[in-house]
């Protein structure tokens, strides 16, 4: 019976689905072309402010080809899309970033197999971006000030972590992970973050005092630690702690698990008085500092979150 | 079930074998080296040296020094496929054999691939049927991930065709006990091969249960005396291979580790006892049973692998020479203790085990073209009733056109096919990732498809109308071409991206990219770029090489591929250039290469089928450069 069935016949016809469906997946393919005159038409609506993201994710490095002169390390490592006015995104395939707002987009325009998307956020007003300022910044490891150094970027590789700034301050020759400078570091979920790399050490703590900071309303804090020291979910905290004028304002508790983290605090505390400025000093430790590298960023906004 | 079969039998295959060669021969002129490639032709250089101071004075190049001069680089992995590679790379020497210096260590794995198709063609034509056989063989070769890997000088093909030979012999030796010797000669040539080779005599064990069940009419009257006797037929092998390796292996390596006292472990020598104990006591309990020709109910062939295997093992590696027991152990320790390799599966990057069950059945599905897995699958279910026990067969199945054979071969075939799947999906297996570490069952998977390939062909044929003129193999040889097509259409497109290549059932290439899936390793893709770095840097230049192995990079320059004065750099900050090859975990790279030069935007993209493959940056320094040059203006260094 199963000799005479008709079922086989139909294994030649799995064979014509794979055959069609493999030239309607090629006709389908986004070429070098396609990008070039998407991203034409977004460089010539682009404005200082937008944020340009990929749809899906896999298609990054082909937008950045495109636009990644739009793109600062700032936007491409960002903690969140709290600080821009448009989203861009040139989707392919349907997908939708992750970062877009919930509603329909303002603008669709279609190019080819690429459609170009843009939403309107909503920005905070950002005082005061930490990255910025990390050269004029007081870094001490413990009571022992750090040094001011301008040199080359060194590291590279897999599994060989972020690269050490070409310009950063030096904290021990012996520990040459205890320098705190900015860098681009990969996250718990291979995200990039631009952060301020402030290794953990003990028993002293590892502290960055920036002076003359506008305070603004709150502090958004975000921290995280290099996947290849996170992801086995199986070494102690790091703590950051936010201190203004010398009092603590927040603590940010990092555990494995935790991926990029961040948190908000109030810089409307009575140690402010009635100052714009103020002088904000941030603290890294853990007890055991054995592979912590902690990276942060921090800006100081205006408005309720 | 062993068929007809003669000498145009014999060319059938030597003519799939050398098509495929010279196929392979034509289509890695353009595949650059692999970062593992690498790896064995440093090996295979140094074996070279070796083997031209054997030739010239045996005497000194098996000394010690020598040994350890010549065989200890690369020392985790067994020496003969390496040793063909040394051998090929000499004669390519001596003779000028090949085109480039990368097809000459090459060869031996499209010769392993060749002969491989050969043998599957033997295999099932002699079990199945020659249609069985041939289509067995092409939808083998026509898979995209086995066409790149015959490509290469690799173990993963060689060992597909060790353990295809090993059991084949095994198969063999089932019906005629003079196929034993060959076999422990095989077997022995698949441990020199790849560890892999160590898990058959578990799986040909398992094989030989339902022989032995098949066979259980011979062991006498029925009642208690032919149960113990086939009890013993059944467990006594594995008590006798197990004595044998635990004296004659473990005692070794376990006492120089521990210190063991040897009058509490037992001794070496006692591993000569455990077989001819087995034999005395399988022959008398026959005689208790009354059982004709108990000799039928010996695995011959698994005692002579437990015999000639490992002392051939160690005979053909110059390294295991001396310090056999630690060297051994530190041999085994590093396999029973392997490092976890990234894999991204489903969106998820894998970097300690378990990695899903799923992983190995879910690759398969989207890397094997899906006509085949469905013929597959399909010849499974025809033979489904053959592959119940005996015993059980009778009860729950008692009329089928399936029957089995007296060699249960169809348990044979299904056993070789699943075994490699399901030792991978364990959840304790080394995350090792690729396809690559579960190849040896397809050629049986691809047997399988050639059963299912007959039944459609044969239903084609008889629904033909009657107005339709149908020579004898034209309904055949048309069908073949059709079951054949998607395969082959996907196998020319994936060169020569064939471990980025994902087929029909993952949505192709863009498919897999959006599941999640892994997208290259061994960052085998550098050699699609030469041309694009020929073009950039006409005067020369730096290149921070990332996945590729320097070894690798040379090899695409002595192949004529790039240019000898782009060189390869250690130094990020300080090269004109810099890749990523896009796997997941590397985008840790991207974020160096962002941190380093200050800007996130790639200079060139290389891509397949839309998806980005390798990111290539250059150093803002270099630019300035070039712009100032193109410009007329004097470049600031």
């Amino acid at each position: 019976m199963l000799r005479r069935s008709p079922y086989w016949l139909a294994l030649l016809a799995v064979a014509i689905v794979e055959i069609v469906g493999h030239y309607v997946v090629q006709s389908r393919v986004v070429t070098d072309a396609d990008w070039a005159r998407a991203s034409a038409r977004v460089r010539t609506a682009w404005e200082p402010g937008d944020l340009i993201v990929p749809a899906p994710e896999w298609s990054d490095p082909l937008v950045r080809r495109e636009l990644g002169d739009l793109l600062s390390l700032s936007d491409a490592g960002r903690s969140d899309v709290s600080r821009y006015r448009r989203l861009w995104t040139m989707s392919i395939r349907g997908h939708r970033p992750r970062e877009a707002p919930d509603g329909p987009p303002e603008h669709v325009e279609v190019v080819g197999p690429i459609t170009i998307l843009r939403w309107a956020l909503h920005p905070e007003r950002v005082r005061y971006d930490f990255l910025e300022h990390v050269e004029s910044a007081e870094v001490a490891l413990g009571d022992r000030a750090c040094r001011w150094d301008r040199g080359r970027p060194r590291g590279g590789g897999l599994g060989a972590g972020p690269i050490e700034a070409g310009e950063r301050h030096l904290c021990d020759p012996r520990r040459p992970w205890l320098w705190v400078g900015t860098t681009v570091m990969e996250d718990l979920e291979l995200r990039p973050r631009h952060c301020i790399w402030q290794h953990a050490a003990a028993p002293e703590a590892v502290s960055a005092t920036f002076r003359d900071v506008p305070l603004g309303d709150r502090l958004v804090l975000a921290a995280g630690l290099y996947y290849e020291h996170e992801r086995t979910l199986e070494r102690g905290p790091v703590e950051v702690g936010v201190f203004l004028e010398g009092v603590e304002i927040g603590r940010l508790v990092h555990r494995d698990g935790d991926g990029w983290k961040e948190l908000s605090f109030s810089t409307r505390v009575p140690a402010r008085g009635a100052r714009e400025v103020g002088t904000v000093r941030v603290e890294v430790t853990a007890p055991d500092p054995h592979l912590r590298s902690l990276c942060w960023a921090a800006t100081t906004r205006e408005g309720a979150p | 079930m062993s068929r007809p079969f003669g000498a145009r039998d014999h060319l059938v295959g030597l003519v799939l074998a050398t098509s495929y060669i010279a196929l392979l021969l034509a289509s890695s002129a353009e595949l650059g080296m692999s970062r593992d490639e690498g790896f064995y032709v440093e090996a295979a250089n140094r074996y070279a040296v070796w083997f031209e101071q054997l030739f010239a004075d045996p005497s000194a190049a098996t000394t010690r020094e020598a040994v350890q001069r010549g065989w200890e680089y690369n020392h985790e992995h067994p020496s003969l496929v390496k040793s063909a590679f040394a051998l090929s790379h000499l004669a390519h020497q001596r003779w000028d054999l090949f085109p480039t210096p990368s097809m000459a260590y090459r060869f031996p794995g499209m010769l392993s691939g060749g002969l491989l198709l050969w043998l599957i063609y033997v295999f099932a034509a002699r079990a199945y049927g020659r249609q069985v056989g041939v289509f067995a063989a092409l939808a083998f070769a026509l898979m995209p991930r086995i066409f790149y890997h015959s490509q290469l000088d690799c173990f993963d093909v060689p060992i597909a065709f060790a353990l295809t030979a090993v059991a084949y012999c095994w198969w063999r030796s089932v019906a005629d006990w003079r196929w034993a010797i060959p076999l422990g000669v095989v077997f022995g040539l698949a441990l020199e091969t790849k560890h892999n080779a160590w898990t058959m005599p578990a799986i040909l064990w398992a094989h030989w249960v339902f022989v032995a069940l098949a066979r259980r009419s011979r062991g006498g009257e029925p009642g208690w005396r032919r149960g113990a006797f086939m009890t013993f037929a059944i467990v006594g092998p594995l008590l006798a291979l197990g004595g044998t390796l635990y004296f004659g292996v473990l005692v070794p390596v376990l006492a120089t580790e521990t210190s063991l006292d040897y009058e509490l472990v037992g001794h070496p020598a006692l591993a000569l006892f455990p077989i001819p104990l087995y034999l005395v006591l399988l022959a008398l309990a026959a005689r208790l049973a009354g059982a004709t020709r108990w000799t039928r109910f010996v695995p011959w062939g698994l005692l002579a692998m437990a015999v000639i295997g490992p002392l051939l093992f160690v005979a053909l590696w110059p390294w295991m020479w001396f310090d056999t027991a630690a060297r051994f152990r530190e041999y085994a320790a590093f396999h029973l203790n392997h490092v976890h390799y990234n894999m991204a599966y489903l969106g998820v990057n894998y970097f300690q085990p378990p990695l899903p069950v799923s992983y190995p059945w879910v690759m398969t599905l989207f890397t094997v073209p899906l006509v085949t897995l469905a013929l597959a699958l399909s010849g499974i279910g025809a033979r489904a009733r053959a592959l119940l026990p005996p015993g059980l067969l009778e009860r729950v199945w008692p009329v089928g056109k399936a029957e089995p054979d007296a060699s249960s071969t169809d348990v044979l075939v299904f056993g070789m096919m699943l075994a490699p799947l399901v030792v991978i999906s364990m959840p304790w297996t080394p995350i090792f990732g690729g396809t690559k570490h579960w190849f040896p069952a397809y050629p049986f998977l691809a047997m399988f498809a050639g059963i299912a390939f007959v039944f459609v062909a044969r239903a084609v044929r008889e629904r033909l109308p009657a107005w339709v003129p149908a020579p004898k193999y034209t309904a055949r040889l048309g069908v073949a071409a059709l079951l054949l097509a998607p395969a082959a259409i996907e196998t020319i497109h994936s060169h020569p991206f064939g471990l980025s290549h994902y087929t029909y059932a993952a949505g192709g290439v863009p498919g897999a990219a959006d599941h999640g899936m892994n997208r290259q390793f061994w960052g085998f893709t550098t050699g699609s770029l030469t041309g694009w770095f020929n073009e950039a840097m006409p005067s020369g230049g730096t290149v921070w090489i990332c996945d590729t192995t320097w070894t690798a990079w040379r090899m695409l320059q002595q192949d004529g591929l790039l240019s000898d004065d782009i060189r390869a750099s250690g130094d990020l900050y300080g090269s004109d250039y810099a890749i990523v090859h896009h796997e997941h975990h590397f985008v840790e790279v991207d974020y160096q290469i962002w941190a380093a030069w200050g800007r996130v935007a790639p200079a060139h993209v290389l891509t397949y089928d839309g998806v980005p493959i390798i990111s290539v940056y250059e150093n803002p320094r270099r630019a300035a450069r070039r712009a100032a040059h193109s410009s007329g203006v004097t470049p600031v260094r």
